[in-house]
């Protein structure tokens, strides 16, 4: 059966199941008796919800965070809402624009597409994380040199998905720029000026 | 002037002045500010088309966890607004208004907003909005543009006001194409196309005391955004701040106040904490506007030495029951050819669907498809070539107003776009040109646009610290206006750009016009000229004696003193001018003078592309695409250049990817994400070629410059239809033209 | 989306033991159709058994073939030497499959387990079968040009999505799975299902299987091969239709060919009659068009999607050229 089903007042008989379910979980068993009971029956769901979030451990930009999560967040909406790093940004939700692509472990990914709990140790870029201190990455300001933008809010995960294409090798042609940064949409059409923009790094041989 | 020849940044493709902030993931959108007890907002949407709510369960929705409140038509509080507001100049309606959220029980089309439900996180709020069950009366719904064509009828206001744009046009006789020699009549169809900006429509909401209320609204006009919600609210409008510093694209969807920026206002006052909503994708489709499906039909007849006798262009476009939208559609055909004969007829079919609302090149991208591809179909008819059909019946001046163009360079654009696509090598018989299984083909397609200016307000001011600052409500949506307008600053002041800042996005600042119609740099630029002006003469009259005399083109800015070219030592340092008073802002408004009376004031486009269409697959890549443009002045060629190629790319999207389909049995989209509905990605996008003849405008403004925005896509879908034609000899009179058509 | 409990074993049994005892419970991979299922209150599972620290990302040899563990990611093994060296088809085939990121998330055994992309199916309010039986099937009268041409049934007309899975097919792979009941070896053409009258089924796996690698035999498709992938726009699209092409040529005469086709039924479309009409002949347009005509043979098309009848075997004949002359 699912939460989400039309039963109008099935919603509380939902819960309980989900909560009794929670209970094969270790931390549920050590619950106190009555805070279990007041969860369940959920006379406090402020206490129902604590129970409803696990611990997560992740490094984002070289900074260790210790969080407690809900596993239904998602990395993106982890970073933009509960760390504050709006420069990955939410273009669909749907994992079909790449607006929303950060680095896991040096792999460019869809943030939107997976829960923050399943990435439990490991280290996350973002765009906030690419600057070194006051000193721009060379994607960055080849992306300002090129005008590789409009409006900006599909800029940083065109930037982060071209740093990743320049580091794994499918940055060789223009033909193969354009077919391997396609999981990025710009709307405002800037694309000719992005390629120029990745073109000039990987020709420029800094490191990225 | 000499320091402005030793000075020059009108022209100077100077980066933006706001990239830094764009690449490092800085720059603030609207759903991006963080406030104090922050909570979160997400729509419910009917699942009828047409009908009335007889109830809604929202009890699961407001005992889930986390849950703040949740309000429909059955709770709302009164908007005061709702009742009193009239129909708002903001709004493009000819009649109607917009919808007015939870104000009633009517269900207007499919997803209409009937809930909002708010809780302290996002998840949490999506989560209970799933919980909420509507419960409908439904009535039948109409949401096919062709099955309901019969009704189509003329705009009301075209009925009230016989001199309305949007009446009939008549020059020469009724319909002549009929009986011409040579004669066309074809059939065109553009389906409903979404703006679809990458970021989603989003609103943060924050009623600071009872009756103040401030916005990070994604709009493109900060003061009609304020005006509508000031209304909504009954505040006088000083109590609403708008607030959009950065906006992640739009094309149109934010030059309308939408029920979702309603609900979130009234999700605030309700919970009595900031309120954040965002669209999902779905949303963007249903509830902020569109291009209206719109179904054309163009009759033309010409002589058989190619001169156009007579053409008779008719639409009807899609509009929703509640707001009689309309669109230029058939303007470009009233005055791009000299034709002795001319009919339009614009009329308007109302569908159980939300209010379109202005869409890049709005009306005139989509007359321009029919126009521009029956334009081809003639030259094919005569065995000419398009680009000498078009030369044959060019316009020295408006034939539609008998006026003088202000400035056209058409022709020049024509040369500069045939040369760079290699139209020599377009041969007239269709499928004449292969590469292995690939077809090549070449076509071209005219945009313009008029040269809107209106009435604009920027505030400038001297700071202690030698730099300048202006502020300007306008906004930017992406084509880089701070950047031009420091650019405009700098060479008015003979300040260095880096000194200067340019504030804007903000209904607090000094007025200016929405962001749209191509018309920014034309308002605001010369009110920013006038402003720096205005400042410099007013250090100069602070300056004293040795400044009394001098003229005003030697006064300049420099690092820390107010000086005078051509004599070194003759300087005030800012500290002893700010101490009179010279720190005060001065702020200018700068209207349209009289030429418009005496000029017609266009922008131009052309555009080339080359096309390759796979004989056996139907795929179609364009190779080349190449748009020239006679845009005035351009103050930046970098940024205007990206504008140019932005529009090509859009244009491409029209021609051959975009269409948003109802299945009208259930009166709901099937196509509700970037998976259905296709936007054109890398690898769609050859290299954009772009060149602009730079002539300035001396009528529009003193900058010489007349619009970009929309002349960059108007033209462009007719250019790869008519190439794909010269590839394979099929004529797609409906967009888009995937393989299916072409197989 | 609902609340679910999460847990993340790190051995093949406890994950197979949590999904098969929890009726609402199901594995997590790359997430990437999962996940966007869930936001849309498609998916509705109370628990997610993340499978992603399992060890079975590793691709090597075995026997006579190429063993690829179920969680290799989609890029990897697009990537990968091995891959590309004994089964280029496949490396084709996964790198025309949605973008870079999204290759880098996907799994091997995730990416045959996506759902259709029916609209009809990823809308809560129009009828599907599929996601709720007995509601009916939106698609059969409605805006179908998206939809099947083979096997459908009137209780669903949807398409597979995955291209990965039509080079699979074509390559006689076998999937292995390991389940409550112990581990068994599915060959890949029975591995998805047709509609029939239970659409809500995609495959023939069972409750608490896992899928834990797949094997590739070594072929002589180490040249002539293409994968053939028409969509409407040219990248990050699912496809209208998609064709793999594997011939061995000697003497331009075709010793042994596989064919499948993509975006045509409810499952990876194998097309044996056309491949063995391939047999013996010449590698000529002719014997293409031929093999193209066998191969379209009982397509049947509904109202929007008729012009698969001429795009699939156009398809074909092109991806078969391109293979023949692949150097």
């Amino acid at each position: 059966m699912s939460i989400e089903s039309d039963k109008p007042a099935g919603h509380d008989e939902a819960r309980r199941t989900f909560l009794k379910q929670s209970s094969l979980l270790t931390a549920f068993t050590m619950v106190p008796g009555p805070v279990l009971q007041a969860a369940t029956y959920e006379l406090d769901e402020k206490v129902a919800a604590a129970f409803e979030k696990v611990p997560l451990r992740l490094e984002v930009n070289g900074v260790k965070h210790k969080l407690s999560v809900e596993p239904r967040t998602t990395l993106l909406d982890l970073l933009r809402e509960n760390l504050n790093l709006t420069g990955t940004k939410k273009g669909c939700d749907y994992g079909q624009c790449g607006a929303c692509t950060v680095h896991v472990d040096g792999q460019r990914v869809n943030s939107c597409l997976s829960f923050a709990v399943m990435h439990e140790g490991k280290k996350i870029t973002t765009i906030e994380g690419l600057t070194n201190g006051d000193k721009l990455h060379p994607m960055q300001e080849a992306f300002v040199k090129h005008d590789g933008f409009q409006c900006g809010y599909c800029t940083p995960g065109q930037i982060m998905s071209a740093v990743a294409c320049v580091r794994e090798g499918h940055a060789g042609s223009e033909g193969e720029i354009r077919e391997y940064m396609s999981g990025n949409i710009c709307r405002c059409g800037a694309y000719s000026n992005i390629v120029a923009a990745i073109q000039e790094v990987k020709n420029g041989g800094q490191k990225v | 002037m000499k320091e402005q020849a030793q000075n020059k940044q009108i022209g100077a493709p100077m980066d933006r002045v706001d990239g830094r902030l764009k690449v490092t993931g800085g720059a603030k959108y609207s759903a991006e500010y963080e406030l104090p007890n922050m909570a979160y907002a997400v729509l419910v949407g009917s699942t009828i088309t047409k009908g009335r709510l007889t109830g809604i369960d929202t009890k699961a929705a407001e005992k889930a966890p986390g849950v703040l409140a949740v309000i429909t038509h059955f709770n709302s509080p009164k908007v005061p607004g709702f009742d009193t507001a009239g129909k708002d100049p903001s709004q493009p309606a000819t009649v109607g208004g917009p919808l007015k959220i939870f104000k009633d029980d009517k269900i207007r089309y499919n997803d209409q907003p009937i809930a909002v439900v708010v809780a302290d996180s996002w998840e949490r709020a999506r989560f209970a909005a799933r919980l909420v069950k509507g419960q409908y009366a439904p009535e039948k719904h109409k949401t096919n543009l062709e099955a309901n064509a019969s009704e189509a009828f003329l705009p009301t206001a075209a009925k009230k006001n016989p001199k309305h744009p949007m009446n009939d046009y008549q020059r020469g006789q009724v319909d002549a194409y009929k009986t011409g020699a040579i004669k066309l009549e074809s059939e065109y169809v553009i389906p409903t196309e979404v703006h679809h900006p990458m970021e989603l429509q989003a609103i943060t909401a924050h009623w600071e005391a009872p009756d103040r209320l401030t916005l990070y609204d994604k709009t493109q006009g900060t003061l009609a955004t304020r005006r509508d919600f000031a209304k909504e609210w009954n505040l006088p409008e000083e109590n609403v701040k708008v607030i959009a510093t950065f906006v992640g694209g739009a094309f149109g969807n934010a030059l309308h106040s939408w029920p979702h920026e309603s609900a979130a206002i009234i999700a605030a006052k309700v919970v009595n904490r900031p309120v954040k909503l965002m669209l999902t994708r779905e949303q963007m489709f249903t509830n902020v506007g569109y291009r209206p499906y719109t179904w054309q039909k163009l009759g033309m007849s010409a002589t058989a030495d190619g001169k156009i006798t007579a053409i008779t262009h008719e639409s009807v476009g899609q509009t929703s029951t509640y707001e009689e939208f309309t669109e230029s559609t058939l303007a470009q055909t009233r005055m791009m050819y000299q034709s002795p004969n001319v009919t339009t007829r614009y009329r308007l079919a109302s569908l159980d669907v939300c209010s379109p609302i202005w869409m890049r090149g709005p009306g005139e991208a989509t007359g321009a498809f029919a126009l521009e591809s029956a334009m081809d179909e003639m030259a094919h008819l005569l065995n000419l070539d398009p680009l000498e059909f078009r030369l044959r019946n060019y316009t020295e001046q408006d034939p539609e107003k008998n006026k003088p163009w202000s400035t056209k360079f058409l022709k020049e654009c024509y040369q500069l776009g045939a040369e760079r696509v290699g139209w020599n090598k377009r041969q007239l018989k269709p499928g004449s040109l292969r590469d292995g299984e690939w077809l090549i083909g070449y076509g071209m397609g005219v945009g313009t646009f008029g040269a809107h200016r209106g009435a604009a307000t920027v505030g400038a001011q001297l700071r202690p610290d030698g730099t300048v600052l202006l502020q300007c409500a306008t906004t930017d949506i992406g084509p880089g206006t701070g950047t031009v307008m420091t650019q405009i600053a700098a060479e008015t002041l003979g300040l260095d750009p880096k000194k200067i800042r340019f504030e804007l996005g903000n209904s607090s600042f000094p007025k200016a016009g929405t962001q749209g119609g191509s018309s920014t740099v034309n308002s605001v630029g010369p009110a920013t000229q006038e402003a720096c002006l205005a400042l410099k003469e007013k250090l100069r009259t602070l300056a004293g004696a040795a400044f009394a005399s001098a003229k005003k083109e030697d006064v300049t800015l420099t690092d820390g003193y107010l000086a005078l070219s051509g004599s070194p030592t003759t300087r005030v340092a800012y500290a002893d001018l700010i101490k009179q008073g010279g720190d005060k802002a001065v702020t200018v408004e700068a209207k349209p003078g009289p030429e418009g009376q005496k000029y017609s004031m266009y922008s131009f486009s052309v555009h080339f592309a080359e096309v390759r269409v796979h004989e056996l697959t139907g795929e179609v890549r364009v190779s080349k695409l190449v748009s020239c443009a006679d845009a005035g002045t351009i103050i930046n060629e970098k940024t205007a250049g990206n504008q140019m190629k932005g529009g090509a790319v859009g244009g491409i999207g029209m021609a051959l990817m975009e269409a948003a389909h109802i299945d009208d049995r259930f009166g709901r989209y099937v196509t509700k994400d970037f998976a259905d509905y296709h936007v054109p990605v890398h690898a769609d996008s050859p290299d954009v070629q772009v060149a602009f003849v730079n002539q300035p405008d001396p009528h529009v403004n003193a900058l010489g410059t007349k619009g970009i925005g929309e002349i960059a896509i108007i033209g462009v879908a007719p250019a790869i239809a008519n190439a794909i034609f010269n590839a394979t000899g099929k004529r797609i009179r409906e967009l888009p033209i995937t393989p299916d058509k072409l197989i | 989306m609902n609340q679910f409990q999460y847990v993340r074993p790190t051995k093949p049994q406890a994950a197979i033991d949590a999904v098969a005892k929890d009726q609402n419970a199901t594995f997590i991979a790359g997430g990437t159709n999962l996940v966007d299922l869930m936001k849309r209150g498609i998916a509705t599972p109370q628990k997610l058994v993340d499978i992603n620290r399992l060890p079975l990302t590793k691709i090597e040899k075995e026997n006579n073939g190429l063993r690829i563990g179920a969680l290799a990611l989609n890029s990897t093994v697009a990537d990968d030497k091995q891959v590309r060296q004994k089964q280029p088809l496949l490396a084709l085939a996964l790198n025309a499959g949605a973008s870079a990121q999204l290759r880098n998330m996907a799994t091997v055994g995730g990416n045959m387990l996506q759902r259709t992309r029916c609209s009809y199916f990823y809308d809560l309010a129009m009828p599907c079968n599929k996601r709720e039986p007995g509601t009916g099937c939106g698609a059969l009268e409605g805006i179908n040009r998206m939809h099947a041409i083979f096997g459908f049934s009137d209780k669903c007309i949807a398409v597979h999505p995955s291209d990965m899975s039509v080079a699979l097919v074509a390559l006689d792979a076998t999937v292995l799975v390991s389940g409550p009941k112990g581990e068994r070896r599915i060959p890949f053409a029975d591995f998805h299902r047709l509609p029939g009258d239970t659409p809500e089924k995609d495959t023939n796996l069972e409750k608490g299987e896992l899928i834990t690698a797949v094997d590739i035999p070594d072929g002589p498709f180490t040249k002539h091969v293409h994968y053939q992938k028409v969509r409407e726009r040219a990248s990050y699209a699912f496809a209208l239709l998609s064709v793999a092409a594997a011939l061995d040529i000697e003497n331009n005469t075709i010793k042994a060919a596989r064919l499948a086709m993509g975006g045509v039924a409810h499952k990876p479309w194998r097309l044996t009659a056309a491949e063995q009409s391939l047999v013996g002949k010449p590698a000529t347009e002719e014997s293409f068009r031929q093999a193209a005509a066998i191969a379209m043979q009982g397509a049947k098309a509904f109202k929007h999607n008729a012009y698969k009848l001429k795009l699939g075997p156009n398809t074909i004949v092109q991806a078969l050229k391109t293979a023949a002359s692949a150097a």
